[in-house]
């Protein structure tokens, strides 16, 4: 997650580092919540929408959802391996997550449940593998 | 204050155009409607250019070709609301009483960037996810089909009756009809859209000159009126969203009919924003024109094809007239006025006395849409 450019380039790089954090050694996204109304953001925000705080807290958000829509893109700017499978994740707090949907272990459905995983997404244009992360149908996701 | 009248329309027909500069691509259709109106470059008040991804002061590029400046020339970015967006502008200014006459232009040329899907703001963290135009559509899609049970070949259909519209058009960029076997057969972009469900991506320029009563009284021209102008941004939010009904669409319409005084069924004829087959039909519900759930059936009743109750697309719409994206909202404005007067051509709509646009768009994370702006044209 190092912004130095010759690292970056030996081994997989995040998409967006600030989306995500590691807990426990597990991925889990990273939203924010406000410090004094405790609305939440994700991206976390850095002013409160609501009450125009600065101080915002990191809060970690659920790692599991129901899909509300996906679609699987066959056609898509260079960079990304195609096909690939996109969708909106809404999660209990009340935030809708897009991603990338990892569709390897079984193929998913609207309504369904998903769970929070990371996995590779395309590649630099310097060759380094781009990962973020991804719901799937089972936990864990793709390496 | 004034009413506000359509004095005269321009537009040159949607292609590609690599060979030419952006204000060659424009110029023509704003000549075109100061012709039609008989005004001249020193009559006009001021200028408003929507333009996407023009680049810096297109509006000044395009007025200098026929000799228009020293006005306030104000150039115009909202997505594919842009050029809509421009004439909201224009209408106000003389609608207030500020100006007389003013000339709107909405121009593009997105062969610029070569082919594939767009360039959108890498600003945005959806598009840093791998965010795609046709994606965002294509989970409207999938979401509507799942909640109401429509079919791929249900809504292919929609292309087949853009592009039977479209093939009576000579401005359209695709003047070809295509059977719902090769639109189902074609190429898949992002599931359940093949290419055939989605608009192409080309050059083109369309221009209004707008005046006041006064005006319009003074050059003979106007019988067209722009009865409500409307801007809308989305909603923003981080939380859920009801992707199968459009909110700033649904509020853009309640606004505009109430401005013109006009319900759903008043409506003869609309020009709305069909980037992608679903759009068409969640704008048939979004408008009123059916209810939730019912655009598919309004569909294949035939009452929004050409020779129906309320035609909708008669040009061939994004999907067959093509959607260089700040063009449209003015060309969709100079294909409305002709068809209230009459004067559409092989795609007429017959007695046609009330007329809608409706351009809307800009993929945003947070947002159903960025910007929508509608307008209500009236004989
Ligand atoms: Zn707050």
């Amino acid at each position: 997650m190092s912004g130095q450019k010759d690292e970056a380039a030996e081994g997989p790089r995040f998409v967006d580092p600030e989306l995500v954090a590691l807990q426990g050694g597990r991925l889990q996204l990273k939203g924010g919540c406000c410090k004094s109304c405790g609305a939440l953001s994700f991206p976390k925000g850095q002013v409160c929408t609501q009450c125009l705080s600065l101080e915002i807290d990191d809060k970690i958000l659920s790692g599991e959802g129901e899909l509300y829509s996906y679609s699987r893109v066959h056609m898509a700017p260079k960079g990304w391996d195609v096909p690939y499978t996109v969708g909106y994740v809404d999660l209990a707090e009340g935030i809708r997550i897009f991603a990338h949907i990892d569709e390897s272990a079984s193929p998913v459905q609207i309504g369904g449940r998903v769970w929070l995983g990371e996995g590779r997404v395309g590649t630099a244009p310097d060759g380094a593998i781009l990962k973020s992360y991804l719901f799937a149908t089972v936990a864990g996701g793709r390496t | 204050m004034s009413t506000v009248h359509v004095l005269g329309t321009g537009a040159i027909p949607f292609r590609k155009y690599p060979e030419k500069t952006l204000a060659e691509i424009g110029w023509p259709a704003l000549r075109e409607a100061m012709l039609e109106a008989g005004v001249r470059a020193d009559d006009i008040n001021a200028v408003y250019c929507g333009t996407a991804l023009g680049g810096m002061l297109a509006g000044q590029r395009v007025a200098k070709a026929l000799g228009i400046s020293g006005m306030a020339i104000v150039n115009v970015e909202n997505a594919c609301s842009s050029s809509s967006s421009a004439l909201a502008q224009a209408w106000m200014a003389v609608k207030s009483g500020a100006c007389d006459i003013v000339a709107v232009i909405g121009v593009e040329k997105l062969t610029k960037f070569g082919g594939g899907t767009l360039p959108l703001e890498r600003e945005d963290w959806e598009v840093n996810q791998g965010m795609v135009m046709p994606a965002l559509y294509a989970m409207r899609a999938k979401r509507y089909m799942h909640e109401f049970g429509l079919t791929e070949a249900q809504l292919a259909q929609v292309s087949v009756k853009a592009h039977d519209h479209g093939a009576l058009n000579p401005n359209a960029q695709i003047q070809k009809r295509v059977t719902l076997e090769e639109v189902m057969a074609s190429r898949m972009v992002a599931e359940p859209f093949t290419l055939w469900h989605c608009c192409p991506t080309g050059d083109g320029a369309a221009a209004l000159i707008i005046g006041s009563e006064k005006a319009a009284r003074k050059f003979g021209k106007g019988r067209v009126r722009i009865a409500a102008s409307e801007v809308t941004s989305g909603k923003y939010t981080n939380g859920y969203r009801d992707m199968t009904f459009p909110e700033l669409t649904v509020r853009g319409a309640h606004e505009a009919y109430e401005m013109a005084g006009i319900g759903a069924s008043d409506i003869d004829v609309a020009e709305i924003h069909d980037a992608f087959t679903i759009a068409e039909l969640m704008y048939y519900e979004a408008f009123g024109l059916c209810e939730r759930g019912g655009a598919y059936d309004l569909l294949a009743s035939g009452a929004t094809s050409l020779g129906g109750r309320v035609p909708v697309n008669p040009s061939g719409g994004l999907l067959s007239r093509g959607h260089p994206v700040g063009a449209t909202g003015a060309v969709q404005a100079v294909e409305i006025v002709r068809q209230l007067e009459g004067r559409a051509g092989k795609h007429q709509v017959e007695g046609a006395k009330v007329g809608l646009t409706h351009a809307t768009g800009g993929g945003i994370a947070g947002f159903d849409h960025g910007a929508c702006s509608i307008h209500v044209f009236t004989l």
